[in-house]
Order: structure tokens, then sequence, then C-alpha cells
């Protein structure tokens, strides 16, 4: 199913979500927030009252959950790779300053953080610039895809591509909205231009690629494992509660609220890879 | 030899392989033919009494080598699945289960022969009683090497080899130990057992000074030894008020951490943790104070071996909860809640009621 | 910012090491300097790649006396300093090096498959250690698809029972599938993934044993520490609780004389006019190359790297690759099929905790004929870290942007299981050299793997019932990513040297003195794990060069079939330890020697 195509011209021929202020305009007003204040359409809701939620410091159901404060129990070498990571941001080198700030958009889409508070963004295009400037790989790349780095700025020049093929703007100028919805086509298997590039390189393997290193980036920091309770470092102190989910001493028990991803988002409901034959995508990581 | 010289009041019964049942019967008999004969009783009422005593300890001895059986077989039972956990990876681990074992045995052959509750039940004790102390001394080890070692005390006593439980199973020794130190109403006199025995027995019916005054006024002879009998059974139950103290507290640290695992989500989980200081501190108390003894003690034993059935139930249904059920009965009878723990504080709370039933010095 | 630990003194309690301990894990360390070799010196044997197998062989040899040098393209680790309780730190762990990868159903490699360094692949393994069933050995002859082995189950199964002592296997007294057995070790208690397949299990009627069998310590042994139930094998045991053969095998094999040269790359076997090998060529640390001569090598790189290097060392006499007159070095690669399946449960689950291995079930291990496809699976407990759940949860559920997070946040309330379904050996799924090279100017492996009917239908079928399990432990929601796990064969063993690389010992058919021992020579692999018995035939291969002397040198013709059996070769902290175990049900088989030829059941 052409979900991706749909969805685009859904937009274009007047918003599903009957948000149909100009794209450049809702850009212009995300880039303004940045110094007046949070703009609270960029906001996560309640879904019962659909207030807008203020970002906070810590978002996830464990508050008070922090597992930098249990550093005095890990390992020495764990301490120093983990600090490592939370205090030195490394430099653009791999990327152009034009790549970095348009990448900087679309990782701002695929991993939105608007719901932290500025103090507590985790940093994602720089490690991936680190990985790509250092040419570190996982050990293989598709037959169907060019090395890592040039899939990179293959991918970008598309998603540009497609932003201005179906809105004819820069994609950094684009309202988030619009933004989802052109990455929704790479996502969907669709893309409605760059035809050329994706005569290169796997549609969902760039897909796969991209979301996987902003993965790895976001979840790896400290931050976010704080978000979604996970423990943390565990040498030379390990674990004592395994069964029922029972948090140990030293973690908390969750306390959810409800909330829901920003009106104008997609991304907020699940649709298959690649229009749904998850066989083509098959998962990269180690489990057993 | 000490026996011997401590009960001339019944030199007159010759017959000294009889045992005191036997004794008693003829004393009896020989009593009412001397109260029908209008003739002096006293003498005979004495020896009736010194016999009567006897038997009393006798029982004691019997009750208490029953404990002693009961709980050296919990906690083996207990050790060897403890000790599964841990596969059995040093030979060593095999050890508490043949003593505890070897105890069990005799401490339930020697409630009905002598003979055992003479010989191999001490023995048997001794060597429960000094696997405990080295079980103990390789658990502090074990801690010390589980990664963090002591500097992360609550993970690794957690999770790491139960500290306090070979203590526990020590205690099953000890209680053998004193069983095997009290005297049976079917001893022989003279006991024509090796001097060891003796010597460690002649600490209790030693008297304190204070009652040489006593002793030496040979006109209450009886009354003497109405005393010092009761000395002795006052000594046992003093010992036995401390070990039903000691015992409480090992079960209540057990429980401590065992039931910190489960994050303590029931609330009945607290009821041993909580209940064990307040036995331990009855169980110190009447050491030195009757009133404690008489009240506190067996007031709290009692609500011990009731909590223990209690967690019993938990505990078994806690295993037939688990995921598997019963599909898995070996692991979950593993991994469930320990089903001998709850048993093994009810033998606490018998211990306790049974040093509270037994005669004081005061 | 820092919390002081409750009770303890600051800090996590480690001893830092002094700067000249070599530490494998909190306590266990190298306390002799390595032997070092004359670079001239020829030495008995050579092993390239000292992972499950090489590690094997290495402190076999070594222990019998022979001259033995290992080499490792990777570093040879010193756990404490090296590795990290982190997922995305243990990056290092891994064969990352490129390779080349196609066909319809592309394998994903680096975290995914080979290991790097000392130990290699059980360094990062989950440590699952089942044996395979004696119906694996004689897949052929009993499904019609596949190949037979031209060893039995009973061949092997006394070395699945030494190894378990040495490993050593925790598992459950008595284990009911395939030849029924019991463990050395005791089982692990289980986590919140055990608790969900347990009881979708139960609830089905379907058995499944719980905590084990896992080469992960239940009780301490020797110096090294039970399991402390973090959840981070994946990223290697840096307790030293899962076995690898760094701290089980290598130790050992130090203390008897064996050298390690790490992050020395074999780029090539020699071959000499007399039509044996000679040794090897490598590069070393700072990428010089040397030779090494010996009278025997052994390669033990596994499924991508084994064949590549005899494809690389391709010389006159072996156009086609070193050992390859049969044409079939590098074909008959297979994976399992290793779909995860998710599940989304009301409650908490914090499947972080607890080794991501502790419970399984074979129930559907064997040929069913009332399906449609030959073989079966097994299912497994597995335990993602938040990195590989966020990814799965973008394969399976095809999450991103917002919906990404908002199902993060419920990481604590999933599960997962992991499906291992047998794949079939098939020509086309195979490594070849591609154009393109590595740092070292050696041409890279190209992989091609794709699915076949049988497979497809196996996979389906499975996928299916192991969702069906995880609904019945209660989950809400279930989705699954499909994946493929271990690799296996490449260079396959047999009888005939038209249809295989080498002998059931692993020495090729075309050359005496070169042996390949590892996950390549496997002709298929079931739907266990496949680590235990890539130990297990590594140390059947050592009695048999034991045996052999030097006359593996010379002979063409193995005479020997059945090598005695060497105890005392394992390593020193093995005797003594675990309970006594149930050691068979089967009555020994009545055929004398190994060597089933095909057709004949065992
Ligand atoms: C995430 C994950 C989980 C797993 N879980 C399990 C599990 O639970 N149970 C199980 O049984 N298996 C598991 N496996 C598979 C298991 O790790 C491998 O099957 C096994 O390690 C293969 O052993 P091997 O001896 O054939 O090769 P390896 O152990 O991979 O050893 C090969 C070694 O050779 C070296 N090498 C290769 N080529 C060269 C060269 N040219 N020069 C020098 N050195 C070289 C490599 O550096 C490496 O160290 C898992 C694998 C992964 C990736
Ligand atoms: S769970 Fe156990 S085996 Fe796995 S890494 Fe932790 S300590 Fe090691």
């Amino acid at each position: 199913m052409a979900i991706g195509r749909q969805r685009a011209k859904e937009h274009v021929a007047g918003s599903p979500n009957g948000n149909i202020t100009s794209q450049s305009e809702q850009g212009a007003q995300a880039a303004q927030s940045k110094q007046t204040g949070p703009d609270t359409t960029m906001l996560p809701t309640n879904p019962r009252t659909g207030e807008p939620l203020a970002p906070r410091a810590q978002p996830g159901y464990y508050p008070g959950f922090s597992t930098l404060r249990q550093q005095a129990f890990w390992d020495e070498a764990t301490r120093n790779v983990v600090l490592e990571r939370v205090q030195h941001t490394p430099p653009i080198r791999f990327f152009s300053p034009e790549e970095a700030q348009l990448m900087e958009s679309v990782c701002a889409r695929i991993l939105p953080q608007d719901d932290r508070d500025e103090a507590h963004i985790i940093p994602i295009v720089c490690r991936i610039d680190e990985r790509l400037y250092a040419g570190r790989i996982d050990g293989y790349r598709y037959e169907d895809m060019p090395p890592d780095g040039e899939a990179h700025r293959l991918g970008l020049r598309a998603i540009e591509a497609i932003a201005q093929h179906l809105y004819g703007v820069a994609f950094v100028e684009l309202g988030p909205g619009e933004q989802e919805r052109v990455l929704a086509t790479i996502h969907d298997g669709e893309p409605p231009a760059a035809e050329d590039i994706w005569q290169r390189m796997s549609v969902s393997r760039y897909w796969m690629l991209l979301v996987q290193d902003c993965i790895e980036a976001y979840y790896s920091h400290p931050y976010a494992w704080d978000e979604i309770g996970f423990g943390g470092p565990a040498y030379p102190r390990g674990y004592v509660r395994l069964e029922n989910g029972l948090p140990e001493s030293w973690e908390v028990n969750e306390r959810r609220y409800e909330w829901r991803a920003p009106s104008w988002a997609i991304s907020g409901e699940y649709q298959p890879m690649g229009g749904g034959d998850t066989a083509a995508t098959p998962g990269q990581e180690g489990t057993h | 030899m000490a026996v011997k010289a401590l009960i001339p009041a019944v030199e007159d019964l010759s017959e000294t392989l009889l045992d005191a049942r036997l004794r008693w019967k003829r004393l009896a008999e020989r009593k009412a033919r001397m109260v029908e004969s209008g003739g002096l009783a006293r003498d005979i009422e004495r020896d009736v009494q010194i016999v009567e005593e006897y038997i009393r300890e006798g029982r004691f001895q019997r009750s208490l080598s029953l404990i002693a059986g009961i709980s050296a077989l919990l906690g083996g039972l207990e050790v060897t699945y403890e000790h599964y956990q841990g596969s059995y990876s040093q030979r060593i681990m095999y050890s508490p289960l043949v003593a505890s074992a070897g105890v069990a045995v005799a401490a339930c052959w020697g409630v009905f022969d002598r003979r055992v509750a003479r010989t191999a039940l001490p023995i048997a004790s001794l060597v429960l009683l000094g696997d405990g102390v080295t079980g103990f001394i390789f658990h502090i080890r074990g801690v010390a090497r589980k990664p963090g070692g002591w500097s992360l005390p609550v993970t690794n006593v957690t999770m790491g080899p139960p500290l306090f439980a070979p203590l526990l199973l020590g205690t099953g020794g000890f209680l053998g130990l004193i069983a095997s130190l009290l005297r049976r109403e079917d001893d022989p006199l003279p006991s024509g057992l090796p001097g060891l025995w003796e010597a460690a027995t002649a600490w209790f019916d030693k008297p304190p000074d204070e009652f040489s005054a006593h002793r030496r006024s040979g006109s209450a002879q009886a009354e003497w030894s109405r005393i010092r009998r009761r000395i002795r059974e006052g000594r046992f139950q003093r010992i036995l008020a401390g070990a039903t103290a000691v015992s409480a507290l090992l079960n209540g640290m057990e429980a401590l951490y065992s039931h910190y695992k489960n994050n303590y989500r029931y609330r009945v989980q607290w009821l041993p943790i909580l209940l064990s200081p307040v036995i331990a501190a009855a169980g110190l108390g009447a050491i030195w104070n009757r009133t404690i003894a008489e009240t506190l003690l067996p007031a709290t034993s009692l609500a011990a071996a009731i909590s223990g059935l209690v967690g019993l139930y938990y505990h078994l249904r806690g295993t037939l909860r688990r995921p598997g059920g019963l599909k898995l009965p070996v692991y979950n009878i593993i991994y469930g809640p320990p089903a001998f723990a709850p048993l093994l504080y009810s033998s606490t709370g018998f211990l306790g009621l049974l040093a509270s039933l037994l005669r004081r010095g005061d | 910012m820092m919390k002081k630990p409750v009770l303890g003194r600051m800090g996590s309690g480690l001893r830092t090491p002094k700067p000249h301990e070599h530490m494998l894990g909190p306590i266990q360390k190298i306390s002799q300097p390595m032997r070092r070799f004359d670079p001239g010196e020829e030495v008995d044997y050579v092993i390239v790649g000292v992972g499950a197998a090489g590690g094997v062989l290495l402190q076999r040899l070594a222990r019998a006396g022979f001259r033995v040098v290992g080499f490792d393209a990777g570093p040879f680790w010193d756990t404490e300093r090296d590795w990290v309780s982190d997922e995305a730190g243990s990056y290092n762990l891994y064969w990352n090096d490129l390779r080349v990868t196609g066909g319809s159903d592309p394998l994903a490699f680096g975290a995914n498959n080979s290991g790097k360094g000392v130990g290699g692949g059980t360094v990062h393994w989950a440590g699952f250690t089942p044996r395979f069933h004696p119906s694996d050995f004689r897949v052929y002859s009993e499904d019609g698809v596949g190949a037979d082995w031209p060893i039995s189950y009973e061949d092997v199964k006394p070395y699945y029972e030494l190894m378990e002592r040495e490993i050593p296997v925790s598992g459950p007294a008595y284990y009911p599938w395939g030849d029924p057995h019991g463990y050395p070790y005791g089982p692990h208690p289980l986590g919140g993934v055990g608790d969900a397949l347990v009881k979708g299990c139960t609830k089905l009627g379907i058995g499944v044993v719980a905590g084990g069998p896992v080469a992960i310590t239940a009780g301490s042994h020797g110096d090294r520490p039970h399991c402390i139930y973090r959840g981070f094998c994946i990223q290697g045991c840096k307790v030293g609780a899962k076995q690898s053969t760094l701290i089980s095998h290598v130790p050992d094999a130090i203390r008897h004389g064996a050298e390690i040269r790490d992050r020395c790359m074999v780029s090539r076997i020699l071959l000499g006019s007399d039509g044996l090998v000679t040794g090897v060529r490598y590069f070393d640390a700072n990428g010089q190359e040397h030779e090494q001569r010996a009278k025997v090598v052994l390669v033990c790189g596994y499924s991508i790297e084994t064949p590549r290097l005899l494809l690389n060392s391709a010389c006159s006499g072996f156009e086609q690759g070193l050992a390859n007159s049969s044409g079939l070095v590098g074909k008959f690669l297979m994976a399992q099929a290793g779909n995860v399946v998710l599940g989304r449960f009301a409650d908490l689950v914090r499947m972080y905790k607890a080794p991501p291995a502790h419970a399984l079930t074979e129930e559907f291990y064997e040929t069913d004929p009332k399906r449609d496809f030959a073989r079966g699976f097994a299912i497994q407990t597995v335990g993602p870290l938040p990195i590989a759940f966020a990814k799965q949860m973008m394969t399976a559920k095809g999450a991103w942007g917002w919906g990404l997070r908002q199902v993060m946040m419920d990481y604590n309330h999933w599960a997962a299981f992991g499906f291992l379904g047998e794949i079939l050996p098939w020509e086309d799924n195979r490594v070849e050299l591609a154009d393109e090279t590595d740092q070292y100017g050696l041409r890279v492996a190209k992989i091609t793997f794709s699915l076949h009917d049988n497979d497809k239908k196996l996979v389906a079928f499975g996928v299916n019932k192991t969702m069906e399990v995880m609904r019945a432990a209660g989950a809400e929601e279930v989705v699954q990513e499909p994946r493929y796990a271990h690799l296996i064969g490449g260079a396959r063993m047999g009888n005939d040297p038209r249809s295989s690389v080498v002998d059931s010992f692993g020495r090729t058919h075309d050359i005496p003195n070169l042996i390949l021992c590892d996950g390549s020579i496997f002709p298929t692999q079931g739907s266990a794990n496949p680590g235990l018995t890539i130990q297990a035939l590594a140390a059947r291969t050592a009695d048999y060069l034991i045996s052999e002397g030097e006359a593996v040198r010379s002979r063409h013709t193995q005479t020997i079939i059945r090598p005695p059996i060497r105890y005392h070769l394992s390593p020193a902290s093995t005797a003594g330890r675990g309970v006594p175990r149930l050691r068979s049900l089967r009555p020994r088989p009545t055929i004398g020697a190994g060597g089933l030829a095909p057709g004949s059941k065992g």
C-alpha cells in the first residue's frame, strides 16, 4: 500500500489534521520559539485535556530515577565510557555544515526531543558524524547499498529532493508535520522523488540505517535510560529482584502518565516499514 | 565418678541397671506398703521425688532431641537445594548434608535409644556445629569473592551464599549437644560412660558457691538434692532460652534478606522479620528474668510456631503459583519460596516453648 | 551526583588491577608470563583464530605438550580494562571489518555474528548450550533433506559430557529432549522473560525447561564467580560467569606453554612443494607482514573467515582456493532463523535483568510428519537491551519519531522470545570473495543467502507458534522481527572428498596437515545453538590429533576412527565440581565404530 504517497497527497490536498498553516510559517514559528520559549504546538499533549505537556528534564514514567547517580557502583572502564559520552560532544567533521543542518532537522523528527528541556537534549547528529568520520561500520555492507557515509549523504540529498518535490520548500524550512510526511515516504518505501538515488541504494535499508544510527545515539545515553527505566551499567553490582518487574532498592517504580504525540505528527501511529513486507527488512542486532 | 558421687540419695536402689520408670514403680509400691504399715515414708518420698525428676528431665531430653533432629532434618533439606542453587561447585558443599543427616538420624534414634543419645548424638552434633561454623566462614568468604565483595553488602549478601544459614544449621547441632547432656530416665547408675561426657555434664551439676552452706548442713539432704536438680534444670532452661534467641535472630536475618529479594511484596513477609527480634529479646530476657521466661517467651514462641505454619502455607502457595506450577516441580521447589525455611522458624518456636516449660533455678 | 553505597565504602569495591596483571574477571588473572617462540622456529601447531573451537584446541594441544601458537585478528582481552557494561561501548567485541552481504535474504554480521579477539564468538554469545539431537546427525536419512554427518551422536556424546563439565553448563537435572540427560551445574533462577516463556508454554501444554542449559555458572567455579544476573551477556561478561574460551580454556593453555599472538591477522596459508602446508603468513598489530612455520595448520576462523582464508590462499595446484578440489569451500553456508517475538504485558517485566538465555523449549525440534516441512525449531528467552530493543521496535512495529519514543517508554513492559529455526544447507548460500579489499589489502568476503521453500514454511509456522506462546503468557500485543542467527557451514565434513571439504575430524581431504575446526565444518545445524557442539568437536579433534601425532603429516587416509578420550586434558579447574548427574537414558549403540554410512539408522 502506498501509504507514504497517500499521506503526502492527503496533506497537499488539505491537511489531514486540519492544519493548513503555511509550512514555512510553521517552521518560522518553531525557529522563533527557540528564543521566546517552548512552542506549544511542538509538544506532546495530554489526551484527556488536549493540553500540551510542558518540557521536562526527564520525560518518562520513572520520575527521580537516575542511572548516573549510580555511577559509584559501576566499574571504572564502564564509568569512563559512559561519562565520556555524556560530557563530550564531538565536533562535526564528516558532514558539511549544510548537511549537518539538514541532518539535525531530520534527526529531530526521527527521534523528536521537544518534550525534553534544553539542558537534557541528547545529541544525535554529532554521534553519527563521529562514527562516519572514523569510518566505523557494523561489519558489513548490503550488496545493494553504498558505504555508510555515502549512503547518508545520498539519503540527505534524497530527503531534500522529496521535500522540494512535495512542498517546493527546503526540508529545514518545513513545519514538523510536513517534515514527518517527507520522511514517512521513505519509511513506507514509496519515496516520490530522487529516483536516481534510489537506483543506487535500497530505500528500506537506507531508512534502517538512518533510524538505527539515531537509536544508537539516543538510547546509549543515560538520560534515555532514565526515561525508559533501564537500570544502566550493572557491574560489579548486579540485580537482586529478577521477577515480576520489581524494582531494585535503587530503582523506582513506574508512575505512568498519559500522553499523545503532537497533533501534526503521523509518527505517533505505527505503520509497518516498506509497506508491510517485514521479511525484506530483517533485524540486524545480535540477541541469541 | 562424678555422677555416682552426685546421687547418693538413690544409693539404696541397688538395681543400678534398672531404668527410672521401673525404679519409680518399685518405689511407689514400697511407699504404698510403708504408708499401709504406717512407717516412715519420708525417705521414700524423697526417692520418689528424685526419680520423678529423672523422668521429667528424661522427657525433656527426648523432646529436645526430637527438636534437634527435626531442625537438622529441615535444615538439611533446605541446604540440599540451597547448595544445588550453587551447583555444589565445591566438594565441601556436600558436608552439611552429611552432617545434618547425621544429627537427624542420631537425634531421632536417640529419642528411643539411650546409647545413641549418649554416643552418636554428641559426636554428630559436634560435627554439625563445627560444620556450621566452617560454613559461616566459607559464606563470609563467598560474599567477599562476589564481584564488589563486601563493598556491596546488600546485593552480595542477598544474592551470595546466605550468611547465617550455616549457623542456623549449626544450632541444630548445638541442640543435639545439649540433648545429649541431659539425663535420661533410663540412664544406668553408675553411668559407665567415658569420662568426657561426665566432665561435660559436671558443670550442670556443680552448684554455685552460695549453696555450699546448704550442702554442708547434712540435715537437709533431701532439700539439697532438690535444689541441685533445680539448678541443673535451670541451667538447661537458660541455655535453651539463649538458643531460642540466637536461632530466632538467625531465622529473622534469613527472612530479611530472602524476602528482600521479593521487595516484601506481601505484607505478611514482614511477620518473621518483625517477630524475630521480639522472640530474641524474650529468649535473652528469659535467661535473667523469670517473669519473661514464664510469660513473654512462651507467648512469642507460640507466635513463632504459628507464624512458621502460616509461612509454610504462603510458601507452598507461592511455589504452586510460580510459572509452570506443578509442571516444573523440582525447579519451582528450588526457586520458589523455600518450603522448609518457615518450618525451621516453627521449630525455633517449639524450642522456645520447651525452654519455658523447664523449671528454673530461681 | 554520586550516591554512596549503602553500608559500604565509596567505590564499586573492585580491586584496581596492578599494571602488569592480565585480568580475566574480578578475580581470575593470568599470572605468569606467556611463552614466546622464536620467530624463525617451526612450531608443531598453528591455530588461526582462538575462538570457541580454537580456544579448546589451543588448551588441549598445549596441555598435551605440543608447541602451539594461536593467532587471533583481535585483541587478547583484559576483561577488567577492555570490556564495559554498556551496549554501545561493546562495539569492539565484534568482527566489524567489511563483508558484503547479499541474496534475497541477506544476513547481517557484526554484532549479529562473529567475534574478533581471543574467545571469538564466545565472548559475546548468549551462552545457550543445548546439545544437538541424535536426529541432527542423519537429517538426510531421516527426512530426505540436507545431509548426513559422517559421525553419529554417539561419537560426540562423550565430548558433550566433557565440555559441559569444562564450561561448565548449568541446567536442569533432567533435560527431556533429544538424548535426555542432566547438567553438572544447577539451573538458574528465572527472570521476567523466562517467567513468560514458562507460563505461555505451560498454558499450551508445551514442555519447557527453566534455568538452562546455559554456559553460565550457577555457583562459583574456581576463580569464576556465580552469575550476578545483570543481563549483559552479549556485551561480554565482565563477571566471568558466562563462559568464553578466553576464561575457561585459554588460561590453562598459557599455563602449559601456548603462545597467543593477538591482533595478528593471518592472510594466507602457505603450501609447500610436497603438497603439505608449511605455515602461515600474517600481519601483526603494526601491519608488518611475517611468516610462522608449523608442522600442522588448524583453521578456526568460523564460517566466513575460514572459507575466506582458504579462498584467499589460492595458489598453483589450488587455483580455486586451498583444499578446494571439491569446489565446496564456502558453499552450504547456513544460519538459523532467529526471529525475535516481542510481547507487551500489562505488568512490568524489566527484561534487562537476568541473563538473556535462561529458559527454552525444544518441543518442536524434530520433524513432524503432520506439518508440511522438514525439521523443526526451538523457542528461547532473549533479553534485548534498549538499543537492540529500539531497533526491534523499528523493524517489528515500524516505529520511528514520536511512536518510537512512546513505545520505548514501555520498554519495561515487553518480553522477548527468540525463535530458532533450522534452515537447511543449500549450495547457493555461500561465501565468495568480493573485489573489494580490507585494510590489509585482502579481498573481503561476499556472502549470498536466500531462504528456500522448506525454510520459509518452517519459519512461518514456528514464528506463529512462538507468538501463540507469547499470547498464552498474557501478552496484550505481540509483534515479531525476522532475523538470522548463528552461522554454520561453509566447509562441510563428509566421507566423500567430492562432496565435502573435510573429514569428521576436520582434516581436509586435499591436504593432510591442514585441519579446519570450527562452525564451518557442520553439514547441518539443527535448531540448537551451535556453540557447545563446536567446542565438543574441537575437543574430539584434539584427541584425534594427539593420537595421530606425527602421522598427521603423512597419512592421507584416516585410520583412527574413535580416538581415546583424554579426560586428563581438561583444564585444571574441572575436577571435583558440580552435581552427580544423569548420564544417559539411551542404550549404548550397537554399531561398532563411528562413520555411519548414509541410510543406516543408529
Ligand atoms: C549475539 C550472539 C549470540 C549468540 N548466542 C549463542 C548462544 O547462545 N549459543 C551458541 O551456541 N552460540 C551462540 N552464538 C554463536 C556463537 O558465538 C558462534 O557459533 C561460535 O562462537 C563460533 O565458534 P567458532 O570457533 O567457529 O568461531 P569464533 O568463536 O567466532 O572464533 C573465530 C576467531 O577467529 C578469529 N579469526 C578469524 N579469521 C582470522 C584470521 N584470518 N586471522 C586471525 N584470526 C582470525 C576471529 O577473530 C575469532 O576470534 C551467538 C552469536 C551471536 C553473535
Ligand atoms: S547475566 Fe550473568 S552471565 Fe550474563 S553478563 Fe551478567 S553475570 Fe555474566
